[in-house]
Order: C-alpha cells, then structure tokens, then sequence
C-alpha cells in the first residue's frame, strides 16, 4: 500500500475521533514511514527502538495535529524530536562512560551514513572524528583514543559537545 | 527487537485509543487572555492604575508608544509560543523575533536620552526607583505564563529551549503592559530599563526554569 498524504489524513482524522481500526493502519504506515525516515539518520540496529518511541509519543500527542495541515509534516515533527531525544541521550550516556554497541558494515549503514555525513561536515573535525569512531563505527573510548591521538577525556568532550552541535543544528534546520 | 514487537506496540496503542479533541489555537489564545486578565485584576486591584488613566485622561505619548511596542512583541511571542504547540516540519516560529527587534527601540531611545542627561538617567536606573515596577511586571505576566506553560506542556513543543524562552518573553511582556497601566512615570529612560528589564529577566527564567519541564 502506497503512504500518500491525503490517505494518512483522513485515517489521522478519523483516530481522533475514536476510530481503532483506521488509527491501526495509520500507525502501521506511520512506522514504514518512520523507519525509512530514521534510516537516512541512525545506526540500523537503532532504528526499531526509535520507531516505536515515536509511535507512543504520537499517541500521547494525538490531540496536536491540526486537521487543517497535512499529516506529513506533523509526524516528520514528531520523529525529528524523538531523533534529538536520542541524540542527547548518547550524549548523556558519554558522560556517564558507557560505550554502544557496534555496527556492522553493511548496506543500510552506507545510507546512515550519507545523511551524517553531511550534519558531521559542519562540525570541528575533532568532534566529528570522536562521534564517527565512538558513535558510528562502534570503537570504544580507548581505542578511539589511539586511532585519533586524542586523550581519553578529550574524546569523551569532543563527543558531547559534537553531539550537542549536532542536536542544534538538526534543530534549526 | 523486530516487527512483531511493532505490529504488538501497534495493537496495544490502538487498543487504548479513546477519542481526543483536536488543540485549536483559538483555544490556547482564550486561556492567554484570561490569564493577562487575571494578572491585570491582581496588580491594578492591589495597586490601582496611573492616576491619568484614572481620571479618564490619554497617557502622554512616548509611554504610550513604549506600550504599543510591548504589547506588540507580547502578542507576538504569545502566537508564537501557541503555535509551538502544534508542530510540524517547515512551520515559521520565528515571529515573534521581529516584534522583538522592534521593541529595541526603547533601550536605543533610552541610551540617547541617558547621554544627554546623565544624572536624570542615574536617578531612574537607581534601584530604588524601579525594582518595584521590576518586581511587579515580572508577578504580573505569571497568569500569561501559566496559561502558556499549561498549554504547551499538554501540546507537543519540539525545541522545549526557545519554547521556554518564547513563553518567559510573552509573560514578561503581558506584565510589563499591565505595570504600564499602573507605573506613573513617563520617563522613557525608567521605562526602557525596569520595565524592559521585567522582560529580560523573564525571558531568562522561562529558559532557564521551563524548558526542563517542558520535554515530552
């Protein structure tokens, strides 16, 4: 079933109003549409977890959508939110030390890639080499700290500041 | 986790459904003039208005124009914080900057006015002076605050920073019309700077104190 946006419309409306049936197939297709979306942005083992916290928020903020806007947007909202969220959390996560699991290379990544790829390019070259190796690549602090020269502490900052840079710039776009 | 856990979340969420009532802007808009009301009915019950609005009579017109300026940025960033509320990839909230850039033609006015007469402007910015109006413009702007608060915390405000920020403005301003109903001085140099100051520093504390509050 194609996902256009009159069709996620009328099924959004008809939620609001108490519609089980057509708030099922809206949220079906609200999560290819989110999985696709977070496939652009995220780590591909990430992307089921965050596809389902953005459907929940979209229950909890159903009453937000404006049925004179389209739905796209409004859920492209929610999503870019629940995308920031995580990105703050692998910030805070830095900061307590923990590390994050690594990802292979495969095809998926390569689109992962090329959207963070382009947010990386605006950031100091340290920053973004931290959160490549540490956050992307799956290299522990230490090891991210040989390959880049950089000092354990330096790296664990250039990864919280760059993942804040990140959260604005994502933000203001 | 996979699919299934998808398709599980899915059948739980639609499970709990229970119709909603869309959030209408026009709703958000009554609860803020209830609470400029509110706020207004406190202050002028406690203190009473200008004694030129009491007799009936116009306020002379550059306190008249400082109060246009800042009910303009008040309604501004009030809108644009209720907006923030329904959001949506591509929509504008930036309105509210604009009615800002205008209003600093009060401070600019007020640095003019202080170099040609410096000991009239060190007597106005004498705390003395206007910490009360200071005081009061910030307790006055509360029930906008509130209002504003209530509503974007039951909305869905996608950068809860400059949300916070945007509702402090709005709060500081709606009080700083309210004290100009109230404050008998038509010193540009005292309204710019106690007045102005009640804005500021409600702007911060908005920043500062709701954004944390209002992460969903």
């Amino acid at each position: 079933m194609s996902i256009d946006e009159p069709s996620l419309a009328r099924l959004m409306a008809a939620s609001q109003r108490g519609d089980r049936a057509a708030y099922r197939a809206l949220l079906s297709d609200s999560g290819k549409w989110l999985a696709r979306y977070f496939a652009r942005r995220i780590a591909p083992h990430q992307i089921d977890d965050l596809v389902q916290e953005t459907l929940v928020s979209v229950h909890r903020k159903l009453a937000t959508w404006d049925s004179s806007r389209p739905f796209l947007p409004w859920l492209a909202a929610i999503a870019r939110y629940r995308w920031i969220d995580l990105l703050r959390r692998q910030r805070d996560e830095v900061e307590l030390g923990e590390g994050d699991a690594a990802v292979g290379a495969e095809d998926e990544v390569v689109h992962a890639r090329l959207s963070l790829d382009r947010m990386l390019a605006r950031l100091p070259a340290g920053q973004a080499q931290a959160i490549t190796l540490v956050k992307i690549e799956g290299a522990s602090i230490a090891e991210a700290s040989q390959i880049c020269g950089q000092s354990e502490s330096l790296v664990k900052v250039n990864i919280h500041r760059g993942l804040k840079k990140l959260a604005q710039l994502i933000e203001s776009e | 986790m996979t699919n299934g856990s998808i398709d599980n979340l899915i059948e739980d969420l639609a499970g709990e459904l229970e119709p909603v009532r869309p959030r209408r802007l026009m709703r958000g808009s009554l609860w803020v003039a209830g609470g400029w009301l509110v706020g207004a009915a406190l202050l002028l019950l406690a203190a009473g208005p200008r004694h030129d609005l009491a007799d009936g009579a116009m306020m002379p017109p550059l306190p008249l124009l400082a109060f246009w300026l800042i009910v303009a940025l008040g309604f501004a960033a009030a809108w644009s914080a209720l907006r923030m509320g329904l959001p949506g990839v591509g929509r504008d909230y930036s309105g509210w900057r604009w009615a800002g850039l205008a209003a600093l033609a009060l401070p600019f006015s007020a640095v003019v006015m202080a170099l040609s007469d410096g000991h009239a402007a060190m007597d106005a910015a004498h705390p003395e002076n206007g910490m009360h109006c200071l005081a009061q413009g910030v307790f006055a702007g509360l029930g906008v605050g509130a209002a504003l608060f209530a509503w974007l915390k039951g909305g869905a405000p996608t950068s809860p920073t400059r949300a916070g920020c945007v509702i402090g403005i709005a709060a500081g301003a709606a009080g700083a019309t309210i004290v100009a109903l109230h404050c008998a001085s038509n010193d540009m140099i005292h309204i710019a700077l106690w007045h102005g100051l009640a804005v500021m520093l409600s702007g911060v504390a908005g920043r500062v104190l709701l954004a944390p509050l209002l992460r969903w």
